[in-house]
Parts: structure tokens; sequence; C-alpha cells
């Protein structure tokens, strides 16, 4: 079943990529998914819009939308709305405010973010990987309504929007700690209405205090008018894509082994190994330590690779 | 809260009909029935409806009429949907249905239909066993 979606996703099949979204955005399945669809042929640039409930940010997705399809780039939305911590149901509300006519080039996923965890939906930066794989040139990424202290989105994006409007607070509310420390565009929504300028003056003297660095770009934009948008996407483009920037630390590297180690564990299940069927059994019983059970495992696939290696050095059909 | 993954439906209003009152209800009272509700809003096309369905791998479609196109655009969404490789995907209808088409649009392939008066907790109760049955 998973091998299937994951040979359509290959041959770049979009209810694959839809099914596999699902999956891994409730972590099933997660790490062999990743590593099956593999590193992307070129990097999607990954963009998190954040910002207080009402100030617009889907509307503004929806601008963008039409701004990066006009220049032929193809566009992925993964569009965050709370959950209910009550019923665990969701009102997920977001692609109604993103008028698009059907388009091979366009796809919006909306999700659900329980409360507490930054505004973002669980397993996001995964659900990130599998779109990049897909091949889509822009990712967007959409949080719940945010407030000042809700950071998450920071990491899992190249360049974090953050959005404003006018009339939202004095010129202290711009100087305190949060979000407004980690936004890399600060963009002033609804800037056809009174009050814009002010807020876009405010934001920009207090964000000029920062010690070192570069300035962060504060944009005025409308999506009522349009005004704005382009110039929002260019600030954007013209970001550098800070996910490859960062250099590859050890943990990159142990999370990617530990992806590879389950999606082999999970082929030599499939293969029904002896091996490994011996040890899960023992492991379950609980009659061996974790630590002896750990090197068994990286000695069990060890000697599958070393087989399998040796299977096509002799010209047998890989499996 | 249950322990299986909250079903997901999408919502829609097909053609030319602005009354969007009765959907919004409904959106409201899945909601807090536990389920993902994906709305999609006014004057959509079939064409726009079944490709919301497939981006956001829904289990239900929820369509609401109350502009008497329904026996136009009901089928065109079902032919759509199964063209796309979506007929596991149970379609509801909703609104101003007259008694007489109801049979039909079930022949169709349509799940069920819910009338003016229908009460919230018929349509999750009908809703409910079939989304913990997917799951189980």
């Amino acid at each position: 079943m998973l091998d299937a979606l994951l040979q359509r996703f290959r041959q770049h099949d979009r209810l694959a990529l839809s099914r596999l979204l699902s999956l891994v955005s409730r972590g099933e399945n997660r790490d062999e998914i990743l590593a099956a669809v593999g590193a992307p042929s070129k990097p999607s640039r990954v963009v998190a819009l954040t910002g207080a409930g009402g100030v617009g940010k889907s509307t503004l997705i929806g601008k963008l939308i039409e701004h990066y399809r006009g220049k032929g780039q193809t566009v992925a939305v993964l569009a965050c709305d709370p959950q209910s911590p009550l019923s665990g149901g969701a009102l997920l509300g977001d692609r109604f405010r993103m008028p698009v006519q059907p388009d091979e080039g366009v796809f919006i996923r909306s999700l659900a973010a329980v409360s507490g965890r930054g505004a973002v939906a669980d397993h996001l930066a995964a659900m990130v990987r599998v779109l990049e794989a897909f091949g889509f040139d822009i990712i967007l990424i959409e949080t719940a309504g945010a407030g000042q202290g809700d950071t998450a989105a920071h990491e899992l994006a190249d360049v974090l929007v953050l959005l404003l409007q006018p009339e939202a607070g004095d010129d202290l509310q711009w100087e305190k700690a949060g979000v407004m420390e980690v936004a890399d565009v600060v963009a002033v929504h609804k800037a056809d209405l009174p009050g814009a300028e002010r807020a876009a003056g405010q934001v920009r003297s207090a964000l000029d205090l920062v010690m070192g660095g570069e300035l962060v770009p504060v944009v005025r934009v409308s999506s009522r008018s349009g005004d704005g948008v382009a110039e929002l996407a260019q600030t954007i483009d013209a970001r550098p894509l800070r996910r490859h920037a960062r250099a590859a630390d050890a943990e990159d590297l142990i999370r990617r082994a530990q992806e590879t180690v389950a999606v082999r564990v999970a082929a030599l299940q499939r293969a029904r190994s002896e091996p490994l069927n011996r040890l899960l059994v023992e492991w379950q019983k609980g009659s061996v330590p974790p630590g002896e059970a750990a090197n068994a495992l990286l000695r069990i696939l060890a000697d599958a690779e070393a087989n399998r290696a040796d299977r096509t050095q002799s010209g047998v059909t890989q499996v | 809260m249950p322990d299986f993954p909250p079903a997901r439906i999408v919502l829609a209003k097909v053609g030319l009909d602005g009354h969007d009152r009765g959907i919004k209800v409904v959106a409201r009272a899945l909601r807090d029935a536990g389920l993902h509700v994906i709305y999609a809003g006014l004057w959509q096309t079939p064409e726009a409806v079944v490709r919301t369905v497939a981006d956001e791998d829904a289990d239900w479609l929820g369509l609401s009429l109350l502009s008497g196109a329904h026996m136009t655009l009901v089928p065109r969404v079902l032919q759509l949907l199964r063209e796309a490789g979506l007929k596991d995907v149970g379609v509801l209808v909703g609104g101003i249905i007259p008694e007489v088409d109801v049979p039909k649009l079930m022949d169709m392939g349509v799940a069920r239909v819910f009338g003016p008066g229908t009460a919230m907790a018929d349509i999750v109760a009908f809703l409910r066993p079939r989304s913990e049955s997917t799951h189980a």
C-alpha cells in the first residue's frame, strides 16, 4: 500500500502526494516516507506567514499565489487553523479566502493546529519536505492566528513574514520580545486603511534599534487594492534560503540516520527477515537489555545491507 | 477526545447560490462534534470542489444547494469525483431538495440528503460510526 503510494508519488501523482501528506501529518510512517521521497532536486523557498487572527494571512496568501503563478512558479500552501481543545474538532477556513481556480500549479492543504504548540500543526517540517520533494517552487506556511510569543514558524521556514495591521497598538508593542525578534520581513497589511503609514514607521524605528545584523525590511501591503503585493514578494525572494544556509549539524545527520534505520527495518519486516523477527520477539518479551538490542538491530541492518551489495554486484536484480 | 484521527469533511456550495447560513451552522456543529471541517465556501464550480476534496484528502464532501440546480450540479460533482479516483468519498447533500429528487440523488451515489429541519445530532450520528470504522 505504502510502496504503491510512493511509486505513484515518484510519477508525480497528485493524489498520492495528498495521501502521503495525510500519513505524515499524523506521524504515520513518517521516517520511512521522508527517506523514500528523498532529497529535492532543487530546494523550495519556504515562506511562513504569521500574525494575529484576522490580520489577513489567508487573503494575502491568495494574492501571493496569484503573483507567483503569474511568474510561472508552482505554489503549495500549508494553512493552519486552531483545533478545539474540547472536541478535537476544527473549522479550517483558510482556503475559503484563497480564491484560486483549479490549477495544477497550486496545492492547498488545511491543517488543524493543537493549541500551545506555536500556532502550527504537528509534523509540519516533515510535510514541507514531502512537498519539496514533489517539486513545488514556493511553499507557503500559514500559521493559525498567532500571538507575540509564537515563534515556532521561524524554525520551519526560510523566510518568516510577520503580518501586522494599523491600529493594533501603540509603539511600545513593537519593542516587545518574541516574534518581532525573529521575523525576517514585517508586512503592515491592510495598508489602504488609515494609520498604516504610522504603524510602519513605528515598527521601522523599533526594528532599527537592533544592534548589529541587517535591517529587517518593513513593507506596506494591501490585498484589497493589490498595492505592495509585488514588492512584498520581491522582498521575500531577496532573502537567503535560511534552512539551507544553516550549517548542517550533527543532529541533522543523526536524524537522517534514524530515518534510514526506520526505512530499512520496515523493508526487512516486509521481507520477513528471520534475524530481525527473532530480535523483535526477544525485545517484546523484554528479555534483552535496550542497549544490547539496539546494537543487535544495527548489526542485522549492516548484514542485510552487505548481502544486498553482494547480490547487486553479482548481477541479481535488486528488490 | 476520540483517539482516532478526526474525519475530514469539505463543505461547499456549488453554483450561483448565495445562501450560506445553513452550511455555516452545519460547519460549526461538525466542528463541535470533533470533525475537521474544511470550509470551501460559496460559488464553487464542481471542478474546484473536486480539486479541494483531492488536495485535502477528505473523507466526506457536504454540498449545500438552495438554488434548485441540484439535479445538474450534484451529478456533475459525482462524475468528476469518480474520474479523479475519489469514488470512496462519501457525498452528503443539504438544502432545499424536493422529496421526489431524493431517491434519484441516492441512486446516483449520494450517501444521504439532509433537508430543512434536520437535527444536527442526526448529521453527526450519520457521520460518526463511519468515521470510526474508517480508521479502526
